[in-house]
């Protein structure tokens, strides 16, 4: 009797621990879940990204910090028809036709070399000041659509969200544990984007360009803080694989450093 | 506590017919258990392979000789670079020079990430390989040991230790040997430290590394990859590690050592200068090249081609599917 009443004991211990591993199971296996309560983007934010930011060109820079000459497409997966495209492209009768800020659309503005002030327009508005070009993005947190009627335009239409891990290992941890600083991603889709370049020797993209962005927020031990971009932009017209890029942005004490300049073909 | 000495103060509790509060600390120490699983975290383990096409010409044919722009430098640092042959990997003892961590975020292979766990599973570290960087893993522990004594030994894989915050890796690599940064030869010095982001999101992973360098660097060097989890073998089992052999007849005599004098910059360093018409003060790297305000310097001096691309003008399957054929007038 004493044996059986021991073993009711454990199938009931067993049961226990089975029911405090099984939710943490769940959610591990779910890695991330965006935010979607009923607080703003604001007071969601797991980091703050406000404040002046820097972006240092150490890759790709031949492509970046200069205009490379005609047929220099490497990098990019072009198809035929872009390759024609930009073979046929001449700067001088783009700008006559006042279209120079081609090459700073949604689909490469993060790539070019230049500073962003980012700030809250609203609680649930991100704005991003790009003095490269007099760009400004806008993060719309509270859509999940782009509205009805939205006309295509530079910078497109952008919908983001917070991505946090649904468990950061901290559900046991004492009240008194520190939190985890830079723990989530921010996830930006774009849409409704106009015509543009993705290389300013004449390397098109199309109006059925979508673009996905993870930004990452990184802190070195010595305190140096890093947004990186990872960039993935899909053309069914243009491109026959994905274009991928990744842009680093140093932070910066504040703006003394804001330069802004027009848009141009030519440098 | 593991889960064998776990499972035996259980039985142990259940068999002294133990009291309510003792079942209660029982059950915590379940609790402590599974929060053991739970800071395992994202799980990395399988094969990488690199899906950022933003540098598929330089993981194809390598950067140019000389070419140093948006590398931060220092003086010493060009030196060395410009001083760098890509003879000497003909000297027998420098064929297989392995790579520093960085390349992780500078090369055109991926790795392998596998966890190594203790006794109890859990994870202690994690190891990142390949056989393409031709040296040890690195191992990135993760159980809170500190990093040893400056003077301790130092390896191509270094000494790494990693923490997760969020659903990123973030490790941090001393103890590391004399390298280089890119394949054209910038030096990076045994006193370098590297810290490697590894952030997953679903079968992606970005990667973002940053080099620091008292001896060649004046300024952190940031670099970034992206990674897709490859479904199907990568041949990682297949032992491709580099072996010495000997060197060709007539190329080398084996005991080859560059020499440039200070100040000279070989002509076959100035290929970039030549074919694109970038400055010298550009090509020679520095930590004003990196930054957005060089554009200005750069606009008195640089004019762009205008003859029609001749060599890597496409990359990836563009290369041959697309610039194969001939340009349009």
């Amino acid at each position: 009797m004493a044996m059986l009443a021991s073993l009711v004991r454990l199938m009931g211990l067993a049961s226990a621990a089975a029911l405090c591993c099984l939710p943490i199971r769940a959610q591990t296996r779910t890695r991330t879940s965006a935010v979607n309560d009923t607080s703003s983007a604001q007071a969601q934010a797991p980091y703050d990204l406000q404040g002046y930011w820097v972006s240092l060109v150490t890759q790709n820079w031949q492509f970046r910090m200069i205009v490379p000459g005609p047929g220099e497409y490497a990098d990019i997966p072009i198809n035929q028809q872009a390759k024609q495209f930009a073979d046929a492209w001449k700067a001088a009768a783009e700008e006559a036709s006042g279209r120079q800020c081609e090459a700073y659309g949604g689909a490469v503005i993060m790539r070019l070399p230049e500073r962003l002030h980012i700030h809250w327009h609203d609680a649930n508005l991100l704005q991003v000041d790009i003095d490269s070009g007099l760009q400004t993005r806008l993060l719309h947190f509270a859509a999940t659509a782009a509205p009805p009627n939205e006309p295509v335009n530079l910078q497109g239409y952008s919908q983001a969200r917070w991505v946090k891990l649904m468990n950061s290992g901290q559900l046991f941890a004492p009240p008194s544990a520190p939190p985890n600083p830079d723990a989530g991603s921010l996830e930006v889709k774009t849409d409704h984007l106009q015509p543009g370049l993705l290389r300013k020797n004449g390397v098109p993209y199309s109006s059925r360009t979508r673009v996905r962005e993870w930004w990452d927020l990184r802190t070195e031990p010595t305190g140096q803080r890093w947004l990186s971009i990872s960039t993935r932009v899909v053309d069914p017209q243009y491109l026959i694989d994905p274009y991928l890029y990744d842009s680093i942005f140093a932070r910066e004490a504040d703006g003394s450093k804001w330069a802004p300049s027009p848009c141009s073909l030519r440098f | 506590m593991g889960p064998i000495t776990l499972l035996a103060e259980v039985l142990r509790g259940v068999s002294m017919k133990s009291s309510r509060l003792t079942l209660g600390i029982t059950l915590c120490a379940v609790q402590a258990l599974c929060s053991g699983i739970v800071n395992a975290q994202v799980d990395l383990s399988g094969n990488w392979v690199v899906e950022s096409t933003q540098e598929q010409r330089i993981h194809g044919s390598g950067p140019f000789p000389g070419n140093f722009a948006g590398i931060p430098l220092n003086e010493q640092g060009r030196e060395g670079g410009f001083a760098y042959s890509g003879d000497q990997h003909e000297e027998l003892y420098r064929q297989c020079e392995p790579w520093s961590v960085h390349y992780i975020v500078a090369g055109p292979w991926g790795g392998r990430f596998t966890a190594m766990r203790d006794a109890s599973g859990r994870i202690i570290a994690w190891q990142l390989s390949s056989p393409a960087y031709d040296r040890l893993p690195m191992t990135i522990w993760m159980d809170g040991r500190p990093h040893p004594s400056s003077q301790a030994l130092h390896t191509y894989a270094g000494f790494t230790t990693g923490q997760w915050s969020g659903n990123t890796l973030a490790t941090y690599s001393t103890h590391l040997k004399d390298s280089y940064l890119e394949r054209n030869g910038p030096p990076v010095s045994n006193r370098q430290t590297v810290s490697l982001f590894f952030t997953r999101h679903a079968d992606e992973l970005m990667v973002l590394g940053v080099v620091r360098d008292p001896v060649y660097l004046e300024a952190p060097y940031a670099l970034a990859q992206d990674f897709q989890l490859a479904l199907t073998d990568t041949g990682e089992e297949v032992p491709l590690y580099c072996q010495p052999a000997e060197v060709v007849e007539g190329l080398s005599d084996g005991f080859h050592t560059a020499t440039v004098l200070p100040d000279q910059i070989p002509a076959a360093q100035t290929q970039m200068h030549r074919l694109y018409g970038i400055p010298l003060d550009a090509t020679g790297g520095g930590a004003a090249t990196m930054y957005p305000e060089f554009r200005r310097r750069l606009q008195a001096e640089y004019h762009p081609p205008t003859a029609y691309c001749r060599q890597f003008c496409c990359s990836g399957r563009s290369a041959a599917l697309v610039c194969s054929r001939p340009a349009q007038p």
